[in-house]
This record gives C-alpha cells, sequence and structure tokens, in this order.
C-alpha cells in the first residue's frame, strides 16, 4: 500500500515538473512593439517589494515594472547606467515542490530534482536616482526575453559598459583573485 | 489572601516590566555618546574574477539592506549620493571580491553536497581621508537550500554582523592610522 501510494506521488510530481518546464508563458515582445512582459523583480527596484511577480514594460522614455494589483513604479531609461545579462537555472515547483521532494521515499526526490529545474534570464540594470545614488535592480525573465529588453533599453538610450558584451553565464570553474 | 495575590500579580507585572526595559536599553548601539558613523556604500569591485553582474548588483543592493537593519549607523548612503558631502563622520565600505565558486541549485538538490554557491569578498571601512578603520575577509555560501543569489544575502549579512561586532571608533576620537588587518569567516549557510 505505502509502495503504492509512494510510485503515485512519485509519478504526480514527474508530471508537475514536466508540466512545468514545457510550460511557456512567453510574452515576448514583437519587433513593432514596446517591450512588455511578466518578470520576476528580485531585488532593487526602488519602491517594488523583492521577489514580486508583476509586469516590466517599457512605457515612452521610462521602464516601469507594475506588481499585479499595484501602482506603478517607473524610472526613467536615460537614467540607467548599465545593463546586464546573465543566466540562472533554478529549481520550479517553490517550497510545496521542496517539500514533497523532502517526503518522497527511496530518494525519488533527488530523481525529480533532475526534471524539475528551468532556465531563466536574469537582467541586471544599474541606475541614478535624482540625487546622484547609485541603485541596482535585477529582474528574472524567460530565456530569451533579455535580450530583447536589453536591446530595447539600449536603443532607448541605456549605455551598456564594454564588458558586458556577452552574457554573464556562470562558469564550472572556481575563479578568484587572492592575489590582489 | 487577595489583597496578597494582588500584589504578587503587580509585582510580577513590575518585573516583566522592568525586564523589557532592560533589554531595550541593551540594544541600543554601542555609542553611548551620541556620535555615530554614517557609511557610505561604494560598488562592488569584482576585479579579476569573473562574477556574474547579478551577483555584483546583489552584493550591492543586500549590504545596503543589511546594514540598515543593523542601525549601527546614523546614515546608509548609496554610491554616488550628492548627500554623502554633507556628512561629517562618513565612512566608506568598499567590497572587493577576492574568490567566486558558482555552485548550482539543480547540483545541490540531487547530490546534496555539491554544488554549492561560494563567495569571498574583503571588506574595508575607510575614512574620507582613506584611514582604513576596519578591514575583514568574510564568507556567504549557499550549500543545501535556496538559489544562487542567496550567497549574497548570506554574505551581506556577514559583512553587517562582522561590522557590528567590530570595535569601530568612535567619530568625535582622532582615527588610528591602521586598524589590526583580520580574518573573519563567519558563515551562514
Amino acid at each position: 500500500m505505502i509502495r503504492r501510494s509512494a510510485i503515485a506521488l512519485l509519478v504526480v510530481m514527474f508530471w508537475w515538473a514536466v508540466l512545468t518546464h514545457a510550460q511557456d508563458v512567453s510574452q515576448s515582445t514583437s519587433s513593432n512593439k514596446s517591450f512588455s512582459a511578466r518578470t520576476t523583480h528580485l531585488l532593487g527596484f526602488e519602491g517594488s517589494s523583492n521577489n514580486a511577480n508583476g509586469t516590466l514594460s517599457i512605457q515612452g522614455d521610462a521602464l516601469q515594472f507594475q506588481k499585479d494589483g499595484k501602482p506603478a513604479v517607473q524610472v526613467p531609461i536615460a537614467s540607467v547606467e548599465n545593463v546586464s545579462l546573465g543566466e540562472q537555472d533554478k529549481q520550479v515547483g517553490g517550497k510545496a515542490m521542496t517539500l514533497g521532494k523532502a517526503a518522497a521515499p527511496f530518494g525519488g526526490g533527488r530523481a525529480v530534482s533532475l526534471f524539475a529545474h528551468k532556465k531563466y534570464d536574469t537582467v541586471a540594470l544599474e541606475y541614478v536616482d535624482a540625487n546622484g545614488a547609485v541603485h541596482g535592480a535585477l529582474f528574472q525573465l524567460n530565456k530569451g526575453q533579455g535580450e530583447a529588453l536589453k536591446n530595447e533599453l539600449v536603443a532607448k538610450g541605456a549605455r551598456v559598459s564594454q564588458s558586458d558584451g556577452e552574457p554573464g553565464k556562470q562558469s564550472k570553474a572556481e575563479v578568484s583573485n587572492e592575489n590582489k | 489572601m487577595k489583597t496578597s495575590k494582588g500584589i504578587s500579580l503587580f509585582g510580577l507585572a513590575a518585573v516583566v516590566f522592568m525586564m523589557t526595559v532592560a533589554a531595550k536599553c541593551s540594544t541600543k548601539p554601542e555609542n553611548s555618546n551620541g556620535a555615530q558613523w554614517s557609511v557610505q556604500v561604494n560598488r562592488v569591485d569584482a576585479g579579476d574574477v569573473n562574477l556574474d553582474p547579478a551577483f555584483q548588483i546583489a552584493i550591492y543592493e543586500n549590504l545596503l539592506d543589511e546594514l540598515n537593519k543593523t542601525k549601527q549607523f546614523k546614515q546608509v548612503l548609496r554610491d554616488g549620493d550628492r548627500s554623502a558631502s554633507n556628512v561629517s563622520d562618513l565612512l566608506i565600505l568598499k567590497t572587493s571580491v577576492q574568490k567566486y565558486t558558482p555552485g548550482s541549485e539543480t547540483r545541490r538538490a540531487v547530490t546534496t553536497v555539491s554544488g554549492a554557491t561560494k563567495l569571498t569578498v574583503r571588506s574595508q571601512l575607510v575614512t574620507r581621508d582613506g584611514k582604513v578603520l576596519f578591514e575583514r575577509k568574510v564568507d556567504g555560501n549557499v550549500r543545501f537550500m535556496g538559489g544562487n543569489l542567496r550567497a549574497t544575502h548570506n554574505l551581506a549579512h556577514n559583512v553587517a554582523k562582522t561590522i557590528k561586532q567590530s570595535s569601530l571608533q568612535v567619530p568625535s576620537q582622532p582615527a588610528p592610522a591602521q586598524s589590526a588587518e583580520g580574518s573573519a569567516s563567519s558563515k551562514r549557510t
């Protein structure tokens, strides 16, 4: 009986992982429309709470983030001093999935973890406020949307530092500058 | 009988009140003479380390958050803030990345023992005239649960904790030439 329910749990978790992985809620932009996409604000955008889901869009000369049901927060694109792209591989399913994986018998949770992950683009912005103070903001977007956002920001006057030509993918090797 | 019960209850309430007041007094900042530093957090210097820009920004923002939480400083200012020129007792927090091991949340979830994200930075608190009042090496890691960016939060928390635990010179006193350099590896995973 326990074995059957364990197998059933594993099957359910496996399908959940596969479905979440396959789900592509891409609302990417077409070439003639301004950028607008569902994103997760990780941190730093002033006036928005961390890890908030909402819509990131370009409205005229401003970058706007609007959390569902909350007033929008805007930053002038001209104040963006640097835009860089990165890539993150994250586990999906949240806390419920984590608990389910921990509870799964025979190490089944680990097997599910192999499939329950998804790649995201991260966009890191540095902008200055009216007082000259530097702010950093991080957004997590579906794969492929980061490049579109960066291109549109650059087209509208955002600056990009020379070293940020390539997306910052995480390398496997350990890196250090200990002798500095 | 009733009167003595009432008195003992009143006494108990008084003791609880005194303990609460004492606890509040003990959590006040160490500089009891009223003089308090303000701090300006500089952008993180990645040096030669191939650090993801997202990590650089996350460390900077988390440092601002964590230093504000400690309430050790009168003001916590951002890099480039023009109002810093009007602040009298200002320290500048410089952070340079020494070591970075990119981890993987999936590897951590599958193997438990591998895939840790590790960050080591050198933190310095410097006065306007360049005197180093505080210098430490601090770690921030994610070994088991959480995304890779959690390492930046843990790192900032450790930096703020290390600064709080160190005995900084009171602003009114003349600062020493250079404080003793140490290595604090307070870990939080």
